[in-house]
């Protein structure tokens, strides 16, 4: 990516503030997701948009020299450096999601088969709902977020 | 009222698509082809059912009688289902859409050209 | 216990399905353990095989079996059912998928391989056995997607500039297909207010008593039947096969071939013969052509021009290819028409026995077309392997250089002729039987399907020994010459010809599961009650 001129200020700072608050919502979204409007596909798609947004405004490499401190692999080299590690997320968010219906079978019931359990008296939260379908949230969060860097770092590559 | 201006909408949104899908230009027709699977993702919700209340437990979800049933009354909710079945569909397209649109990248790249005449003629 | 036991049963259906995507998981986590990874592909195909014939001996046995997700009940959970039908075509999947992953393993490059290869047909079968037990027709949506993601990128596997063009084709056109059925599904939802293919059944059976109009019914899965014919590459919904066939590696052209066409078809025998069949306009249409209230009635001739102009197009198509691949391709067109013709003929008449007959030889053909088909595509790929051509101008004297393989061409090819005793001539004589007694019950149009059927035949017989003649036979080419064979690849293909015999040697099973298959797929009250849609309205 080879802009003539660098973003401006207010580009970046408006970044600076506007990442943490998407993702801030994007766990908000996953945590009420099964039995409030959100879940892991919508919550999956919000966090890419703020990587989307550091790589606009960043450029491709920010994440790994400035965050991650190590430098970006070469490209054009088939899944290097951090889209290798993009498809791990999408292998190990499947392997949760398939594992969150499995366990249903282990423990007899039918696959992907969800129960709902409520903690009280907890300081802080008073109650507090725990629902095993946040497992399944969590895979399909996991997939997108894998599945989406993935194609924005390859596309954004070439 | 909605119902008309839908319909309308839809109908415009079909025949958009349409038109896209038979132009030349490679880009013209994945656009189309994605205008046309939003146009049915639309059509979908509609088939629900347009009013109701949202059918989510403590914002209106309290009497489950969806509005397609007959004599439901005013505080019906909206049939639910066909918005997951429209989740997923828009998942699948968007998929598969980004794939097409890097196909037709790599096309461009190999042909040297976007034009679906000169690309088949090889 | 008997509680246990019970579950243990029910578990069995979505075995399949449970199996192709742990090893879809499992190879995408392995892809760098190159060994690692194939090993555990060819344990999971394994173990898929294993799972099928489980589920299938204990439909066979235990009637139809239905399992619930989640343990939400019919129609507002996703259902899957097994019954006979299910379990014949995934026996047939897993039959054919053994013998590719194994030849995939060697066949494919090492490159290829660790990309993405194996996920990505694990993936495929998933999608495939999901079309095959799901019980929801917008479940036949998602997992005909799951289906159809991993084949375009398998089209554009190689990466050359064709394979892009044919992969944006097949793509863009299969797009087009999904939003056609996402319409088709919303309607019939709106329409009939389930989505569950046994309450759509049921209700469709008594439309008074539901406040169903059975005549939008009818209009929406015509759109419907337009998605399925494109998904089995019936005329005039075939241009895409070719070059998709083409562009896509050998074992995954078999694939395509072999198995995901047959879901299209699976489709249509599900669909139209256990679900919409239910349905009748009172009074008919009052078209000349489409005579009859019911919604067979009204399919039968539709069905029946597709047939007949699939075995013609694509006869004559495969007649003046030049390629190993590509007359294949179009053979694979012509092969489809004779699949369908039998249901064409038997959707017009009411003879339950006649009407079992024509799904019996559907049935028998898919199982034929799928292993013959697959085992060409491999010796496609085995004399690319070989010799890096599939061109007849360039091939050659192919028997004396390798007879093995020069051999498992010629029984393929004769099992797609039908020459007794292999897997074949049962086909065809079961789809001219289904004609002839069609034709001495009097049903209209039995006498042309008859002809058409001969017509094919010959262009079959035609297209197969002009192939003989110009690519294994005459003078060794210097191609063929310097070509070497890899012994594995040979072996699998040996393997394919030893079970296209050994299906017709045995037949007797075979025509018996698939009689049971048929069966099941024409006993609508058995399949509703097995899903028990109306159980949650009873309690």
């Amino acid at each position: 990516m080879t802009l003539d001129r660098k973003p401006t200020v207010i580009a970046r700072t408006v970044t600076r503030l506007v990442v943490p608050m998407i993702l801030v919502t994007a766990i908000a979204l996953l945590l009420q997701g099964h039995n409030l409007p959100g879940g892991g596909f919508i919550a999956g798609v919000l966090t890419v948009t703020a990587f989307a947004l550091v790589y606009i405004i960043y450029g491709l490499d920010y994440l790994e020299t400035e965050l991650l401190d190590r430098t970006p692999a070469v490209r054009y080299e088939t899944e290097s450096g951090i889209v290798r590690e993009y498809g791990r997320v999408f292998a190990s968010g499947l392997a949760v999601a398939a594992g969150s219906g499995v366990a249903a079978m282990v423990l007899g019931y039918p696959f992907l088969t969800q129960a709902v359990a409520f903690l009280e008296h907890l300081p802080v939260y008073g109650e507090l709902e725990v629902a095993s379908a946040l497992v399944f949230d969590l895979g399909v969060y996991a997939v997108v977020v894998g599945a989406l860097l993935t194609i924005l770092a390859e596309v954004g590559a070439e | 009222m909605t119902q008309v201006i839908l319909a309308a909408v839809l109908g415009l949104l079909f025949a958009l698509g349409t038109f896209l899908i038979l132009r030349r230009d490679v880009v013209r027709v994945v656009w189309g082809v994605t205008i046309i699977s939003q146009a049915a993702n639309v059509y979908l919700v509609t088939m629900g059912g347009l009013t109701g209340q949202s059918p989510v437990l403590g914002h209106g979800g309290e009497h489950p009688v969806a509005c397609s049933v007959p004599d439901a009354g005013a505080e019906c909710v909206t049939d639910p289902l066909v918005q997951a079945l429209v989740l997923t569909a828009i998942v699948i397209s968007f998929g598969t859409t980004a794939f097409a649109l890097v196909l037709t990248y790599r096309l461009y790249e190999e042909h040297g050209t976007l034009n679906l005449g000169e690309v088949t003629a090889e | 216990m008997s509680a246990d036991l019970a579950v243990s049963t029910t578990h069995v259906v979505i075995a399949p399905m449970l199996v192709a995507l742990v090893t879809a998981v499992a190879t995408l986590a392995t892809r760098r353990h190159d060994r690692l990874q194939r090993a555990l592909s060819l344990l999971g195909v394994g173990a898929y095989a294993v799972g099928v014939a489980v589920l299938a001996d204990r439909v066979l046995s235990g009637g139809t079996l239905t399992y619930q997700l989640s343990a939400w009940p019919a129609p507002f959970g996703i259902s899957l059912v097994a019954d006979a039908l299910a379990a014949f075509m995934l026996s047939l999947a897993a039959l054919v998928t053994v013998a590719l992953l194994v030849f995939s393993v060697v066949y494919v490059d090492e490159q290829g391989q660790r990309v993405s290869y194996h996920p990505l047909f694990h993936f495929m079968l998933l999608g495939v056995s999901g079309s095959f037990l799901t019980g929801d027709v917008f479940n036949l949506f998602v997992w005909f997607e799951v289906m159809l993601m991993p084949s375009y990128v398998f089209v554009a596997f190689y990466s050359g500039p064709r394979h892009t063009a044919a992969a944006l084709q097949y793509t863009v056109l299969n797009l087009f297909g999904s939003a056609l059925m996402l319409v088709s599904i919303g309607g019939l939802y709106a329409t009939t207010g389930t989505l569950n293919m046994a309450d759509i059944a049921r209700r469709l059976a008594a439309p008074a008593e539901f406040g169903i109009d059975p005549a939008p019914v009818l209009g929406l899965s015509t759109i419907l039947l337009v998605v399925f014919a494109l998904k089995a590459g019936i005329v005039p919904f075939h241009f895409w096969v070719p070059p998709a066939y083409r562009a896509a590696p050998a074992p995954v052209s078999a694939f395509l071939a072999g198995v995901t066409k047959k879901v299209g078809i699976y489709a249509i025998v599900r669909l139209y013969f256990t679900v919409f069949a239910a349905g009748a306009v009172e009074g008919g249409l009052g078209l000349p052509a489409l005579s009859g209230e019911s919604f067979l009635a009204f399919f039968g001739p539709v069905l029946f021009a597709m047939a007949l102009a699939s075995m013609l197009v694509g006869g004559v198509g495969a007649v003046s290819r030049d390629a190993l691949d590509d007359v294949f391709a179009y053979s694979s067109i012509s092969q489809v028409g004779f699949i369908v013709l039998p249901l064409a003929v038997v959707a017009t008449v009411s003879d339950p026995a006649l009407r079992t007959l024509g799904v019996v030889a559907a049935l028998v053909y898919s199982l034929n077309h799928a292993v013959a088909k697959s085992l060409l595509f491999l010796v496609s790929g085995t004399v690319y392997d070989a010799t890096g051509t599939i061109e007849f101008e360039r091939l050659g004297g192919l028997t004396t250089r390798f007879p093995v393989l020069s051999g498992s061409f010629f029984v393929g090819s004769l099992a797609l002729v039908g020459i007794p005793p292999l897997s074949g001539f049962f086909g065809k004589l079961l789809v001219l039987d289904t004609g002839g007694r069609a034709l001495a019950a009097g049903t209209p149009g039995a006498g042309l399907a008859l002809a058409g059927a001969l017509a094919g035949a010959i262009f079959t017989i035609a297209y197969l020994s002009r192939t003989w003649s110009q690519g294994f036979w005459g003078e060794v080419t210097p191609l063929v010459e310097h070509g070497s064979q890899s012994s594995v690849l040979v072996g699998v293909v040996a393997a394919l010809a030893l079970v296209v015999v050994a299906v017709g040697i045995g037949f007797d099973p075979v025509y018996s599961f698939a009689e049971s298959a048929a069966r099941a797929a024409l006993d609508t009250d058995a399949y509703v009650d097995a899903v028990d849609p109306g159980v949650v309205a009873r309690e």
